[in-house]
């Protein structure tokens, strides 16, 4: 196979990527499950469908999309986990499915939701079997352990076994572990899930800290918008396993937003408001509207005219919404 | 080389914590010679009856209980941990980490896990053999000697291929959690010399479930009971087996990933 | 009573849904179940034919029929509680178990006869070939029969309740494997499941008349195979009763005292 390195820049270039699996047809019901002894119907489930992009050295992109929609496949793929069915890719110039020896070293894959942190023993043995493995010189490794322990603040975390700790503390062994070998690029998939605020915004500084120091191509899943809104400038969006957009986190808002929110204050909840706009919810007098972005302005100077407004306050909806909304239109 | 650091660093990592519970010493002592006690209570009984077991002589038996309990203990240590912890990882995914390591796979699985109390019941076995290798005294020559230490290779080889390849069905039937126990169970069948069972059960013994090459063989080569046919095709058939085992490791590996086969 | 009868025919659903999902595990499972009484039937087959054809009071063919019947004694006798009780306590799921209506016992015995009800149909047949294959030789009067079906339920109540019992110990410690093989080996010893209690040491077989072992596999083993008298069988069922009250007492003020241990801590 004679590859083409056309954006020989690029850290990882991807190019047609698709992964499609068979999978068994389940239906309830009796009948169906005898039926299903003798004849099994299989759908073909295209987890990722033809997807291009790459990322320059240093970059951090936001890969985001809703549950299913294949930004762990693609993740798998680029780390060699995967066979793709089409397309192809390279990472650091190496075509990751061919597993070649020097690959591994190069990147590391983190899973929110899986340890490769051996449960019962302290998180420091588990990094020791990394650094035999990886094979990292010994003083690289007690320097990077004593940088990621304190930009992760490790110090009492690193002697007590794994399942005595916090999913928060756990998290930033298993991250630890990920990065000893100084991987030029790394693959986060899900890294906050579970986590509480105050952990997350721990995370997400220490992730752009290492971006800096380091120069890594970061490349991270989430369905937290807060993840993507702190770190991400570019995002790439999948859907059903389509590349939906990719580019700037602002341009995707400034698409998506079709409407903006106002919140009004009034006495009480008594008056009916939906001639003004749709009205997402009252408490305590405390209105808030959804009206049309263009219509914002003359909205607002109706409402003060009308009546006895204590407070007034215009505000972009929620990113999330912004997303959610971006999906049901691609959905139709 | 890397493989010796390796095996080090897992070997510490299995280890460290076990050894902080000085009971934990105790319970595994006191269950292997419980476990000792059975396989001799069984001998005291039967040898109580009659002098000689198909032909074999009391302390043949107990040389081939000793074999037993050290080849068991072996394969509990170094062999049996390694395959659960791959099927394990399996099922839940945590073998993706294996995978995107720089080391083989085969290699860090199989080495991955070490049953450390097993220890004790390779030391028990080894002592149990040596006392009856002291009893039969002059029967046992050079030769005898030699071959058995070959043919407990072989059988080493043997049994760790065929591990591999049933925890490499693992890939396939995620669903069999217990799919090891296939050797456990036929394991007990080693405690007694193979040629005493009906032909069926002597072939399944020996080429499906090889528990024949564990024990029996072995202790046939120490008593003189090997022809050097079987002792050929035993060594042949651990290298084939090797290589297939091998094989059917990279094969699964690729069903794993998705590659179109 | 109505309700623990539906109790019993939702629990038998269950437990044929996951037997079905494990049915490979289950069939390495059986082969293990064949695999022990079947090398002992060949060890002494082999002893007896090399002693004239028997030894003690058991012919070669007695032999056969011995360990053949002693498989689906054990069969039909044996739990698996100590390590399911042991499980769901490390799994913190027995607390759902203790917040039902009615007693967590009853989930164990449905699933326990449930599982044997697919089970034992299944080793019947491969012991009767067994038998057919190594010649096992068996005669059974009407009387014989009619003493082994009580003797066998009675010889399950043991069982169960004395395993239930142990398995109870889970609530105070966790080294609960390090008793199970004690068990075990008990037994493995004292049950018969090596050699028919007749042709062990003096001294062992009164041990064995002794605890409670001995009553739940070996004797009626023994009472189908033809080896006591019937004023010796009746005896021994008599014993029997003797032991099923005394582990029931012995169950109950374990549960008793383990639950209140068990919620003390607060699970």
């Amino acid at each position: 196979m004679f590859v083409v390195f056309r954006n020989s820049g690029a850290i990882i270039h991807i190019q047609g990527l698709s992964k499609t699996y068979m999978v068994n047809q389940q239906e309830a019901g009796t009948s169906a499950t005898v039926q299903g002894i003798f004849h099994r119907k299989k759908i073909e489930v295209h987890a990722v469908d033809d997807i291009s992009f790459n990322m320059a050295s240093g970059e951090i992109v936001g890969f985001l999309g809703p549950n299913g929609a294949g930004k762990t496949t693609t993740l798998k793929m680029l780390s060699g986990l995967l066979y793709p069915t089409k397309g192809t890719a390279t990472v650091l110039g190496h075509i990751p499915w061919r597993r070649e020896k020097s690959f591994p070293r190069q990147i590391t894959l983190v899973m929110g939701q899986r340890n490769q942190l051996i449960w019962d023993i302290p998180p420091i043995h588990s990094f020791e079997l990394n650094r035999v493995i990886y094979r990292i010189p010994r003083d690289d490794y007690q320097r990077i352990l004593k940088e990621l322990t304190e930009l992760l603040e490790l110090g009492p975390l690193l002697t007590k076994p794994v399942r005595n700790l916090s999913l928060g503390e756990r998290m930033k062994c298993e991250i630890a572990a990920a990065l000893l070998h100084r991987p030029q690029v790394v693959f986060l998939d899900e890294p906050t899930i579970g986590l509480d605020v105050t952990m997350q915004r721990r995370i997400r500084a220490f992730i752009a800290e290492y971006n800096k120091r380091f120069d890594a191509t970061v490349l991270m899943t989430s369905h937290y918008m807060a993840d993507v809104e702190a770190l991400c400038k570019r995002v790439v969006v999948i859907h059903h396993g389509h590349l939906l957009f990719d580019g700037e986190l602002a341009l995707l808002l400034q698409k998506f937003t079709s409407h903006k929110t106002i919140v009004i204050q009034l006495g009480e909840c008594q008056v009916d408001l939906n001639t003004y706009g749709e009205v997402l919810s009252c408490e305590d007098g405390r209105y808030t509207l959804r009206v049309p972005k263009a219509e914002t302005a003359r909205i607002t100077e109706r409402l003060l005219a009308d009546l006895p407004v204590v407070d007034l306050l215009v505000e972009d909806p929620p990113i999330e919404e912004v997303i959610d909304r971006a999906f049901a239109e691609w959905n139709k | 080389m890397n493989y010796l650091r390796l095996l080090k660093v897992f070997f510490q990592v299995n280890v460290v914590d076990e050894l902080a519970y000085r009971v934990n010493f105790f319970i595994n002592l006191l269950q292997s010679l419980l476990g000792l006690g059975t396989a001799l209570a069984g001998f005291a009984i039967i040898f109580s009856f009659t002098d000689s077991l198909g032909g074999w002589q009391p302390d043949e038996i107990l040389a081939l209980v000793g074999v037993y309990i050290l080849i068991g203990g072996i394969i509990r240590f170094a062999i049996q941990p390694g395959m659960e912890q791959l099927i394990q990882s399996v099922r839940d995914g945590t073998f993706d980490f294996t995978l995107t390591k720089p080391e083989d796979a085969q290699l860090i699985t199989s080495i991955s896990r070490i049953g450390i109390w097993e220890i004790i019941n390779v030391f028990l076995g080894f002592s149990l053999l040596g006392i009856s290798l002291v009893r039969l005294g002059g029967t046992i020559g050079g030769l005898q000697a030699i071959e058995f230490i070959l043919m407990l290779l072989t059988g080493s080889v043997i049994i760790y291929s065929f591990f591999l390849i049933l925890a490499t069905l693992a890939f396939w039937l995620v669903r069999v959690e217990n799919i090891l126990m296939i050797f456990q169970s036929m394991y007990q069948a080693g405690r007694w010399p193979i040629s005493l069972y009906p032909g069926w059960l002597r072939y399944g013994l020996t080429f499906v479930v090889p528990v024949a090459f564990a024990t029996t063989i072995p202790v046939e080569a120490l008593t003189s009971r090997l022809n050097w046919m079987t002792l050929l095709g035993a060594f042949l058939g651990a290298v084939v087996l090797f290589i297939v085992s091998r094989a059917f490791w990279k094969f699964g590996l690729r069903h794993y990933s998705g590659a179109s086969a | 009573m109505r309700s623990l009868f539906q109790l019993y025919l939702q629990q038998s659903k269950t437990t044929f849904a996951s037997m079905f999902q494990y049915r490979a595990a289950l069939l390495i499972w059986m082969i293990g179940q064949v695999l022990e009484p079947l090398i002992f039937l060949i060890v002494w087959s082999t002893v007896s034919n090399g002693n004239g054809g028997s030894v003690g009071t058991y012919t070669t063919g007695a032999f056969v029929s011995y360990f053949l019947i002693l498989m689906l004694v054990n069969q039909f006798t044996y739990t698996w509680l100590m390590w399911d009780y042991e499980w769901r306590i490390r799994e913190g799921i027995l607390s759902f178990a203790l917040l039902k209506p009615v007693h967590p016992i009853h989930s164990f015995v449905a699933d326990n006869i449930m599982s044997k009800a697919i089970q034992l149909p299944v080793l019947t047949v491969i012991a009767v070939a067994l038998a057919f294959a190594f010649h096992a030789s068996l005669a059974v009067t009407p009387w014989v029969v009619l003493l082994f079906i009580p003797a066998l339920v009675l010889a399950f109540g043991v069982r169960f309740l004395l395993e239930w019992t142990l398995a109870q110990a889970a609530f105070w410690t966790t080294r609960v494997s390090s008793i199970n093989q004690l068990y075990f080996l008990l037994l493995l010893l004292l049950s018969g499941q090596i050699a028919p209690l007749s042709l062990l040491p003096h001294s062992v077989q009164i041990a064995a008349k002794i605890l409670p072992l001995y009553w739940t596999v070996g004797f009626p083993t023994e009472l189908l195979l033809g080896k006591l008298t019937l004023s010796v069988a009746v005896f021994g069922i008599g014993v029997q009763i003797a032991w099923l009250i005394i582990t029931l007492f012995l169950a109950r003020l374990v549960w008793k005292f383990g639950t209140r241990a068990y919620s003390a801590v607060g699970q």
